[in-house]
């Protein structure tokens, strides 16, 4: 229906110009993903009894479980973005070059799968491979390598980097693999010509390019480790205290804060770190958009 | 000058690297849902336990219904608006690309936090809430899927000969236009309800259970059976996803014959 009013709104108002067809989709953004941000971010600033304040922040910027909390997040999605964006660029590079056809459309779908359907399914995964009774803890332990003789488990630290893992370099493979497939021919062809040798070619040419891109890919997956919930809840229970767990217990009423609005104040934090992740995300787009155009 | 060939070394190492990295926790976890009672031997027994579990099926079909339902009001919302945007409404291009970015930046926690302090009661007593926070996290891919589509056809060129000949707007949407993007669309769609089947951070978080969430639950009293499902679903998304590859490839070749 709202179509439909929408489009002969747009026919009876003219040639061109109206913002009226779009009424629809500005009204459905600003109500569910507008308003509930900025409603969050004014409760933030309110304490206990309704009064404005800052004070719902302090906890989070003086040492403390929420200073220590962002800590943590903000390492965990480092580190897992280093890694996913790495690995995940050195697939991307195979599967241009090698899978092509039907082989690659699968590939494609692979990684799509692997790269969003995270979450729960993938925390019990890992739970089966690298738990104490996993298979792979088995196996590894018949060749000799007992990988919970240290202070190893699947629900520490080192467990949720490698589940992370698993994600961001599937998501690497599917953000990176349009730049790799945008470098053209005839700039190698151009620079075979000019005599350079491959590695040449590598330092001078195609690296300078991918450059952008790259670093465009890496705030991205540092922004999706930053954010993701399911697969550490589903599989730490809150053992490794990360921003969106702490923000989840708050909410289910599992720990007790003498301030109310505490959970609003860490929520406006995160959106805050993924904000300055995704400027650099757009400003590196800018500049790969640069490159291609030219 | 000669070029030494990389080829095999390199796609022998990505092919070990990944199967290390995916396939074995994959298989690891195939290997664990098949456990026999006890432990022991080769069984079904985790599959079955699944399926007479309370709650299975009302959250499986919960889970259904609202997938379907994001899926069809996000054409609903969207296929409109971007058609118009890339015929007339170039101007407001940015304003809406950046919209469609944004559930990319805000955290999907923080967006439920926020739903919990601005939505109506009304809305909050109904689990079809979920549903516009569905289409929401899916913008952006739905957004990209419609446009790169829409960018492929001569659709000024379509829309105009349709107008002519007479044709409503709503008749030319969906007699013109949607045929010709059906790729974008199919996308879309899929793309939404594969994200909503699975999304577990907001439902969770405004206490709805759907079947992410009731896993998760059910996991606490067998995590064999909790696996069991991890390793269908999984398993199941990737063919599904392959199927749909495959299928829009061979659809792309026959159009690009055609003409």
């Amino acid at each position: 229906m709202e179509v439909v009013r929408a489009h002969s709104r747009a026919r009876s108002g003219g040639r061109g110009t109206g913002v009226l067809p779009l009424l629809p989709f500005f009204i459905f953004t600003g109500f569910f993903l507008l308003w509930p941000v900025i409603a969050v971010t004014l409760r933030s600033l309110h304490g206990n009894k309704n009064e404005w304040t800052l004070a719902n922040y302090r906890p989070i910027l003086k040492s403390g479980p929420y200073f220590h909390a962002f800590v943590v997040s903000l390492k965990l999605s480092l580190i897992t973005s280093i890694i996913g964006s790495i690995l995940g660029a050195f697939f991307a590079y195979v599967i241009v070059k090698y899978a092509r056809g039907k082989f690659g459309a699968v590939i494609d779908s692979v990684s799509a799968v692997f790269a969003n359907s995270g979450g729960v399914p993938l925390a019990f995964m890992f739970v089966a491979a690298f738990g104490t009774e996993g298979i792979v803890t088995k196996l590894l332990k018949d060749l000799g390598w007992d990988i919970y003789a240290g202070h190893f488990t699947i629900f520490s630290f080192t467990g949720v980097v490698m589940v992370y893992s698993f994600f961001q370099v599937p998501l690497m493979v599917l953000v990176f693999k349009p730049a790799i497939a945008g470098l053209r021919k005839e700039w190698l062809e151009a620079s075979t010509n000019l005599g350079a040798s491959s590695f040449t070619y590598w330092r001078r040419v195609a690296i300078p390019i991918l450059i952008p891109s790259f670093i465009g890919a890496f705030f991205l997956l540092f922004a999706g480790g930053f954010s993701a919930y399911a697969t550490a809840r589903a599989l730490t229970v809150g053992t490794v205290p990360l921003v969106p767990i702490i923000i989840g217990t708050l909410v289910d009423g599992n720990v007790i804060s003498d301030q109310a609005n505490l959970g609003d104040a860490l929520a406006v934090g995160m959106i805050v770190v993924a904000t300055v992740a995704m400027g650099g995300y757009i400003w590196a787009q800018r500049k790969a958009a640069k490159w291609r155009n030219s | 000058m000669k070029r030494i060939s990389l080829k095999w070394p390199l796609i022998i190492f990505s092919s070990f690297l990944s199967i290390i990295i995916f396939i074995v926790p994959l298989y690891g976890a195939s290997l664990y849902s098949f456990r026999g009672e006890g432990g022991k031997g080769h069984s079904l027994v985790n599959y079955q336990w699944l399926l007479h579990q309370d709650g299975f099926y009302p959250s499986l079909f919960t889970s259904l219904k609202l997938a379907v339902l994001a899926g069809l009001l996000n054409l609903i919302l969207m296929v409109p608006t971007m058609v118009y945007l890339n015929l007339k409404g170039q101007r407001y291009k940015s304003l809406v690309d950046f919209l469609c970015i944004l559930p990319l930046i805000i955290p999907v926690v923080s967006l439920a936090i926020g739903a919990q302090v601005a939505m109506p009661k009304i809305l909050q007593n109904s689990e079809y809430e979920l549903v516009f926070f569905f289409v929401i996290i899916a913008l952006p891919y739905t957004y990209r899927a419609l446009d790169t589509s829409l960018q492929t056809v001569a659709l000024k060129t379509l829309v105009e000969a349709s107008r002519s000949l007479g044709a409503t707007w709503t008749r030319t949407i969906i007699r013109v236009i949607v045929p010709a993007i059906r790729s974008g669309i199919t996308g879309a769609l899929f793309l939404t309800f594969a994200l909503s089947i699975g999304e577990y951070t907001i439902t969770s978080l405004l206490h709805w259970e759907t079947f992410p969430t009731w896993t998760v639950v059910a996991a606490q009293q067998n995590i064999l059976g909790a696996i069991a499902i991890s390793v269908f679903s999984f398993v199941g998304a990737i063919a599904l996803l392959s199927v749909i590859a495959l299928f829009s490839k061979k659809s792309a070749q026959k159009a690009e014959v055609e003409e």
